[in-house]
């Protein structure tokens, strides 16, 4: 059977907690790394540090960002064109390209296992997400740091919504959830903060930036599908719900749709900071923290058409045999369910 | 690993449109690079480059890499017979890099010198997942859509990611594939690393002084074996394993032991289940920087042994086309299971006596292999290799 | 330029370029060391050194030649300072 994933940590860096970031770098560290690698790496540290989880080099990364390291790279460009071929920096030439957070984390954590930065508009921490998930549960790794990271600069902000590219409200800062295999936590005695138990992404027919004309969508259903799970199970919603109205519309009509009949509750973490793709770890952890005995979905869509859903329940779910002392714990809980009991349930 | 087949192939190459005629050049030995015609180059000791020769279909507002990413990626839908109904299900994976940061830059540069005008419609499109989302929508791909940046080797972690999709079950067919207009950032930035020859690189060449930089996209279809033998679709090639793998070293050296390229190989080799002898060629990294082809192949011969295996660099024809690179090559390898032929490394006229292998001079060789690894490898230490067997 | 005017050039330069703490820089001696294998060294890379040379270049308005074994002017600030100062005094 494939192996359920749990979620046993989770950092997250934002405007709120920027503060902390020194803590986390030992200053040699920090000389060489942009303010944007900064926030990952203090997140991923968090994280790993939440989870008591020693990367001894078996570890992924699985990163989502939609700015990548703009600031680095407008800077490098700027050099130039102040002061010709001398004024570029081969320091800031890596930062260019968007694994640069990655990089600086797998070095910083020593994550040697697979590596892996995915850019979207909006979704690229859930995406990251997912793919993690979608990784741990075919066995191919066995825990990693999976969220996103952004520091998009005003300047380009206002680009894209000129452009009408979506106004969506901004906020920068890293994130990560520590994912891995429920045995894996359990031979450690992790605890667990919660379970993906589905996750589904697929691309809507849309223009490149532009809102789809349908509410009809297939990455909820086979969220549902792959957690072995009903629509009705879904207590809450978490949505990425950002102040661009058009997609928020389009957002609303495709979750009613798929949910129908049910109208679960439905809020967006990114309201109060802004989206960046670190808030992706913050959302999915908020949903199992928050399942309770039934599911949460976390969903995002953006602009061109990228959908991500992911199926997530409370800790409960997974603690079942879980060997110290929250086994007697959740006793009192409804016992949790497997995948395939819950299809019955 | 569940082998996935490889059904459909498209490339745009410094050879221009189409793999055809990408095969008759990198088969040939001919070497594309040539002074740059698409950036201003003034005050930089390198200034050559292999870029797409004109001609490229495709409306001029999108930007120059959507058009490579289309007309490569289109090629590979029809070269697979795969019709509009099938498309809805087909996962898309992007290996990219610059996005359309060409435009960007031009509309910048020209900013910056004080020329104000509009906004051009194509600043939108400057980021790596712009192309996804212009191919997905033209093609009608309604799969899952994933943008994957791992710099130099953005386009061979496509197919894996793809793959892995496909076997899995998710996606009864994947659109995988990588591209990369020409960038000044780019360009810049190796001028500034002096990572560039001035010259066109002679990779494993003993005198070898360094990269040229290049342009292109790739893709590929790769396909559920058995939806493929169903619909009794050409198979190329099999995608028989992968590894993935990251330094965690350096941001831009890689590991002086070439532990992590070789962990890749090895990763590669125990998915799809088959023997270090088995592998008949390596279609290497092969920048020609004096570091990357010393330590990559110190990771081959670690994994493969001295001698035997043929290792070619299709960079030595076509420069190092970023994120493409890791699909062209891809091709590269696919096509010369199937043809039975090696392509050569240009260029190349002193072995590098460091480098314990048939580096396939200058000319291709006829030969006859089951097995064929690719690797790329990018900054950030970030290593793939891909492992393709011949089909049935 | 005399190695002492180089010298304090350098520590700039390893202020606004390569980023240092400018506390750190007040600190350094001829004597201190560059590449980061050396012990008390300030840590410096592949990369730093590639931007400390476009940094010698833009400043000293020298070339330095990639093709030419300079790791041993880089060693200390002692022997690039010298290093620079002889340079500079032939142009």
């Amino acid at each position: 059977m494939a192996p359920r994933v749990v979620i046993t940590g989770v950092g997250v860096i934002d405007g709120h907690t920027s503060g902390v970031v020194s803590q986390f770098l030992d200053q040699s560290e920090a000389r060489r790394l942009s303010r944007v690698c900064q926030f990952t790496v203090a997140a991923a540290r968090l994280a790993l540090a939440d989870a008591s989880l020693d990367p001894q080099g078996g570890m992924a990364l699985l990163i989502g960002t939609e700015f990548g390291d703009m600031v680095s790279t407008i800077a490098f460009v700027d050099g130039y064109l102040r002061r010709g071929p001398v004024g570029l920096s081969a320091l800031l030439f890596p930062h260019t390209v968007m694994n640069t957070m990655a990089a600086a984390t797998a070095i910083a954590v020593s994550a040697k296992d697979l590596s892996l930065t995915l850019n979207a508009p909006t979704v690229a921490g859930e995406l990251a997400i997912a793919r993690a998930f979608a990784a741990v549960r075919a066995g191919r790794i066995r825990a990693c740091l999976a969220g996103g990271a952004d520091e998009p600069p005003p300047f380009v902000v206002n680009i894209l919504r000129e452009a009408g590219a979506g106004a969506d409200v901004r906020g920068e800062g890293a994130g990560f959830v520590v994912l891995e295999s429920l045995d894996s936590a359990r031979a450690r005695g992790a605890g667990v903060l919660g379970e993906i138990v589905g996750a589904a992404w697929r691309a809507l027919p849309a223009r490149p930036h532009g809102i789809g004309r349908s509410a009809a969508s297939r990455a909820i259903a086979a969220a549902l599908a792959d957690a072995g799970a009903d629509s009705a199970e879904i207590g809450r919603v978490y949505t990425s719900a950002n102040g661009d109205g058009p997609r928020e519309a389009w957002e609303r009509a495709i979750l009613d749709r798929a949910l129908a009949p049910h109208r679960p509750p439905k809020r967006s973490l990114s309201l109060p900071t802004g989206r960046h793709s670190g808030l992706a770890a913050r959302t999915v952890a908020t949903a199992a923290s928050e399942a309770g005995d039934r599911l949460a979905l976390v969903h995002s869509v953006a602009r061109g058409g990228n959908q991500v859903a992911i199926v997530v329940a409370g800790p409960g779910s997974a603690s079942r045999g879980r060997p110290t002392d929250e086994a007697s714990s959740s006793a009192v809980q409804d016992p949790p369910r497997r995948p395939e009991e819950r299809a019955l349930a | 690993m569940k082998p996935v087949a490889v059904t459909g192939l498209g490339v745009v190459s410094p050879f221009g449109a189409g793999v055809k005629a990408y095969w008759e050049g990198i088969s040939g030995g001919v070497c594309a690079i040539r002074p740059i015609t698409l950036i201003d180059t003034e005050g930089f000791r390198c200034r050559i480059a292999a870029e797409v020769p004109d001609g490229i279909a495709g409306s001029a507002r999108r930007t120059r890499a959507d058009r490579l990413a289309l007309a490569a990626a289109r090629e590979a839908l029809d070269d697979a017979g795969v019709v509009r109904g099938e498309r809805a299900e087909a996962a898309l994976i992007v290996g990219a890099v610059g996005g359309g940061m060409l435009e960007a830059e031009a509309w910048y540069w020209r900013r910056a010198r004080g020329v104000l005008e509009p906004m051009p419609r194509t600043l939108a499109s400057s980021f790596p997942s712009a192309h996804a989302d212009v191919i997905g929508s033209v093609l009608g791909l309604g799969g899952p859509r994933e943008t994957v940046v791992t710099a130099c080797s953005s386009g061979a972690v496509s197919l894996a990611l793809a793959a892995d999709l496909v076997a899995d079950g998710v996606a009864p067919l994947a659109v995988a594939g990588g591209v990369d207009a020409l960038t000044r950032i780019c360009f810049m930035g190796f001028n500034a690393l002096k990572l560039l020859d001035s010259a066109p690189c002679r990779p494993f060449d003993r005198d070898r002084r360094g990269m040229s930089i290049g342009e292109g996209a790739a893709f590929v279809v790769l396909e559920d074996a058995g939806r493929a033998r169903a619909r009794e679709a050409r198979v190329y090639a099999e995608l028989a394993g992968y590894g993935m793998t990251s330094d965690a070293f350096h941001v831009t050296s890689p590991h002086p032991d070439g532990e992590g390229m070789a962990r890749a190989m090895r990763a590669a080799l125990r998915q799809a289940g088959v023997t270090p002898a088995s592998v008949g060629y390596a279609n290497a990294h092969g920048t020609a920087t004096p570091q990357n082809d010393r330590i990559e192949a110190r990771a081959i011969r670690d994994v493969f042994g001295e001698g035997r295996l043929l290792v070619s660099s299709t960079k030595s024809m076509i420069g190092h086309t970023m994120a493409a690179a890791g699909t062209l090559e891809a091709v590269a390898t696919v096509l010369a299971l199937v043809n039975e032929v090696i392509p050569p490394t240009a260029q190349l006229e002193t072995p590098d006596p460091e480098i314990p292998f048939d580096c396939v001079p200058r000319v291709a060789r006829e030969a006859a292999v089951e097995l064929a690894v690719s690797n790329s490898f990018g900054f950030g230490g970030q290593n793939v290799t891909l492992l393709f067997r011949r089909a049935a | 330029m005399e190695p002492k005017e180089v010298f304090d050039e350098l520590k700039t330069i390893l202020v606004t370029r390569l980023k240092f703490d400018p506390r750190r820089a007040v600190d350094l001696t001829l004597e201190t060391t560059l590449p980061k294998d050396l012990e008390g060294s300030i840590g410096l890379d592949s990369l730093d050194f590639i931007e400390l040379s476009i940094a010698l270049e833009e400043r000293f308005g020298i070339v330095m030649d990639d093709s030419a074994d300079l790791a041993p002017h880089f060693m200390s600030f002692d022997t690039l300072s010298r290093y620079v100062a002889s340079r500079t005094a032939g142009a």
